[in-house]
């Protein structure tokens, strides 16, 4: 051991201290980064060799650059934004279907009954006025209007849904090609030199960006890739460089089927219930058809029993028969096709109950107190008009309501977990500043040691002159 | 905990943005004046409000068919005291000839005020309201009586309208019972008031027929039970005007209820919401402030 392994020991150092300033301006200059976990340099002592009877070592070097990363943080994070990502896309689209039943501040499917039979009960006082039955028919239409304007507006948000599919599973496929992507980058990467830690950090980016639209399971595997199943099934979804691909099967254009083609496995089709997907055919298939079941039953039980008690009235020319609203066939589609019958109109309303007398008021009478009795739905009636449509805004209310509640705990979770995978895995500028001053004077250190070395060897040169 | 300036600076988004949320329902709240604004606000308050708007709704439709319904009866009640006013008329007419007259310019005389009275009479009985003859029942499109026959053309046929839910209130009082003395459900007696103004106006004879006093004093005693019955028509009909007054008070009780309840529930407190909206307020900026002070401390500035 000479002076020239203190230059030497001083070479190294220079290089390290240079290396892990690279690191460090990299954790810098990524502050920002989604998904980035931050990297340190671990040294240690190179290995010592023995001089002059005493092991001395031979500097410094660098056992590993590390990424900080939680394995059991990522699998929370990626069953947190599974639900999520379907309680918030399921909030986002009952928010957007509440204003329809905002009877509280508007006016609605509620108001518009009340004031047709209220038209009714003015008919009864002048069972042959011209205008009394012109407000009856008007009245009718508004709620005609009304139940049309509700069923367009569920059903367009059903088809929004369906056609919502397409980019949906276009956007998993690309999140599943690119993570099979890097994992065969990744893979031949770590076989050659070390650890490919921004690349794991893009993958495990990509496998939380993909949970919040479908529930996964992954695994980590020891070449560095990861494989991913589908919550919902099981299926494979990626395993090392392969991925499978969703896709929609539009035989029925309002009716997309979502089928699954995993890696080397052949297509089926899957029932997703998780995720933004999840959430999606949820929505389209269950939540929304729902409200628009009722609104049909409601729709369906108005037009029955109006009808049921106009037919057995008379017009004040006896005429008798006739129905007030075009009679529907099935509950489902009611509120859609709600309209005033073809055969309507000032002169075929049936007030009368008698069909020589014109200015008998007892069929007015009896249609108006349809609007007291039970009616709803119709065959086996357990409510009234207005309370079963109080009942199901009430149920609209509550379910945006619990679907606001169940977002914000989402949020307030994956907040939490992800202030713990930044606390763990995020950069902080303080700490590279300080790094980068330290390994700034441990830098000038080394060359110091090679200014001495030089300056110690100089003597012994100069000696020999 | 290992913390960094981004955790503290997503912190500081996720509370602001709460800060934000609260103060923007507040907000929303002290400009509409409404504490539920949509259904999920609060979904069993909601229930409530659309279900109490549903009986105001009903209740005010009620008050409209009351305030008809007795402008109705006001004009069957005028039309009622001017026939007990001919009636009592003719009986003054048949008092004054108890006992006959010879002089044929007298009988001549009352001879035509009778007949002028009964026409008065047929005039009142198709009195109408709107374009609706009031005592000609459910065939109230032609008038009920003529100066031709004693015919009644009307119909029987009591109508109704609703005053509270389920609970009707017959309106008319039909020609026939009131003038022909039939019809039963109202029944006001048995008197043909017409007929007998037809037997009194024969009875008085005229400048060439004698009086039948016999017949004059049988015409006064029927007709006396004629006012009597048109009396018990006019009672009734003020009997139906006092309950429709009671329904419309009631009516008006019940929705001052509703209105107060449908208040508590809706109406938002200015006081309580001044004083949270203040507080919210002064967290808010204590937040805004705190995050401006501490996302400006970095190494840099010293190094």
């Amino acid at each position: 051991m000479g002076l020239s392994a203190a230059m030497e020991i001083g070479k190294n150092g220079l290089n390290i201290y240079r290396i892990a300033t690279e690191v460090t301006s990299e954790n810098i200059a990524n502050v920002n980064t989604q998904g980035y976990s931050r990297q340190r340099v671990l040294l240690e002592s190179a290995p010592p060799t023995l001089h002059n009877g005493f092991p001395l070592g031979t500097g410094v070097q660098i056992s590993v650059v590390e990424r900080y990363y939680d394995g059991l943080l990522q699998q929370q994070l990626v069953s947190a934004q599974t639900t999520q990502g379907f309680d918030t896309s399921r909030s986002t689209v009952l928010q957007q279907i509440e204003p329809y039943f905002n009877e509280v501040t508007n006016d609605g499917i509620g108001t518009a009954i009340s004031n047709f039979f209220g038209a009714w009960q003015d008919l009864t006082l002048n069972p042959g006025g011209t205008s009394e039955r012109q407000v009856v028919i008007t009245r009718a239409q508004i709620l005609s209007d009304n139940f049309q304007s509700v069923s367009k507006g569920l059903n367009d948000a059903i088809a929004t849904q369906n056609a919502t599919l397409v980019p949906l599973t276009d956007s998993i496929n690309s999140t599943l090609t690119n993570i099979a992507q890097l994992n065969g980058q990744i893979k031949s990467t770590e076989l050659l030199s070390g650890n490919a830690n921004e690349m794991r950090d893009q993958r495990d980016q990509l496998v939380r960006d993909l949970s919040l639209k479908i529930g996964i399971t992954f695994t980590e595997n020891v070449d560095g890739t990861t494989d991913i199943r589908y919550a919902d099934g099981g299926a494979e979804l990626v395993t090392g460089s392969n991925a499978g691909a969703f896709s929609l099967d539009q035989t029925d254009p309002a009716n997309f089927v979502v089928q699954l083609t995993p890696p080397g496995g052949a297509l089926a089709v899957v029932a997703p219930t998780t995720g933004e997907l999840g959430a999606t055919m949820a929505m389209r298939d269950t939540i929304i058809p729902g409200y628009l079941a009722q609104v049909d039953t409601l729709a369906k039980s108005v037009v029955d029993a109006v009808n049921a008690q106009h037919s057995v009235g008379f017009s004040p020319t006896g005429g008798t028969n006739q129905n007030f609203f075009t009679p529907l066939g099935t509950v489902a589609g009611a509120a859609g096709a709600f309209s005033i019958d073809a055969g309507l109109d000032i002169s075929t309303i049936a007030a009368s109950g008698n069909a020589l007398l014109p200015g008998d008021n007892s069929n007015a009478l009896a249609i108006v107190q349809l609007n007291s009795t039970y009616t709803v739905p119709s065959g086996a009636p357990t409510a009234t008009f207005s309370s079963y449509y109080s009942s199901l805004v009430s149920k609209v209310g509550l379910d945006v309501q619990s679907s606001k509640t169940t977002v914000s705990q989402d949020e307030a979770f994956t907040k939490q977990l992800t202030t713990l995978r930044e606390s763990n895995s995020g950069v902080s500028l303080d700490e590279e500043l300080t790094n980068l001053v330290k390994y700034q004077r441990s830098y000038q250190a080394s060359s110091k040691l090679i200014t001495t070395a030089t300056e110690m060897m100089d003597m012994v040169i100069g000696m020999i002159r | 905990m290992r913390v960094t300036a981004n955790m503290s600076s997503d912190n500081s988004i996720y509370n602001l943005q709460q800060g934000r949320a609260k103060l923007d329902k507040l907000q929303n709240q002290v400009s509409s004046g409404q504490n539920v604004n949509t259904p999920s606000d609060d979904p069993i308050s909601s229930r409530l409000l659309l279900e109490i708007g549903d009986k105001l709704r009903a209740i005010d439709q009620r008050s409209g068919n009351i305030n008809k319904a007795t402008s109705w009866l006001q004009f069957t009640n005028t039309a009622l005291d001017g026939m007990s006013a001919v009636v009592n008329q003719a009986k003054k007419v048949a008092g004054t000839l108890n006992t006959g007259s010879d002089d044929p310019a007298i009988r001549q005389s009352a001879h035509d005020q009778l007949v002028d009275l009964k026409k008065q009479l047929i005039d009142m009985a198709n009195t109408q309201f709107g374009d609706q003859y009031i005592f000609a029942g459910a065939d109230n499109t032609t008038p009920p009586f003529s100066n031709t026959n004693n015919n009644y053309a009307g119909d029987s046929t009591q109508l109704s309208i609703e005053v509270a839910q389920n609970s009707v209130q017959a309106l008319n009082v039909t020609g026939d019972r009131l003038l022909k003395g039939i019809g039963s459900n109202p029944t006001y007696g048995t008197t043909d008031i017409l007929e007998t103004f037809d037997n009194l106006i024969a009875a008085v004879g005229d400048n060439t027929t004698p009086s039948d006093v016999n017949a004059i004093s049988q015409a006064a005693v029927d007709l006396q039970s004629g006012a009597r019955q048109l009396n018990i028509a006019t009672s009734d009909i003020l009997a139906r005007m006092t309950r429709l007054d009671n329904m419309n008070k009631l009516n008006e009780n019940n929705k001052n209820t509703l209105l107060s309840i449908s208040t508590r529930v809706q109406e938002v407190d200015y006081a309580k919401l001044g004083v949270e909206l203040s507080s919210q307020k002064l967290a808010f900026e204590a937040s805004l402030s705190a995050t401006a002070k501490v996302t400006q401390l970095s190494l840099l500035d010293y190094l």
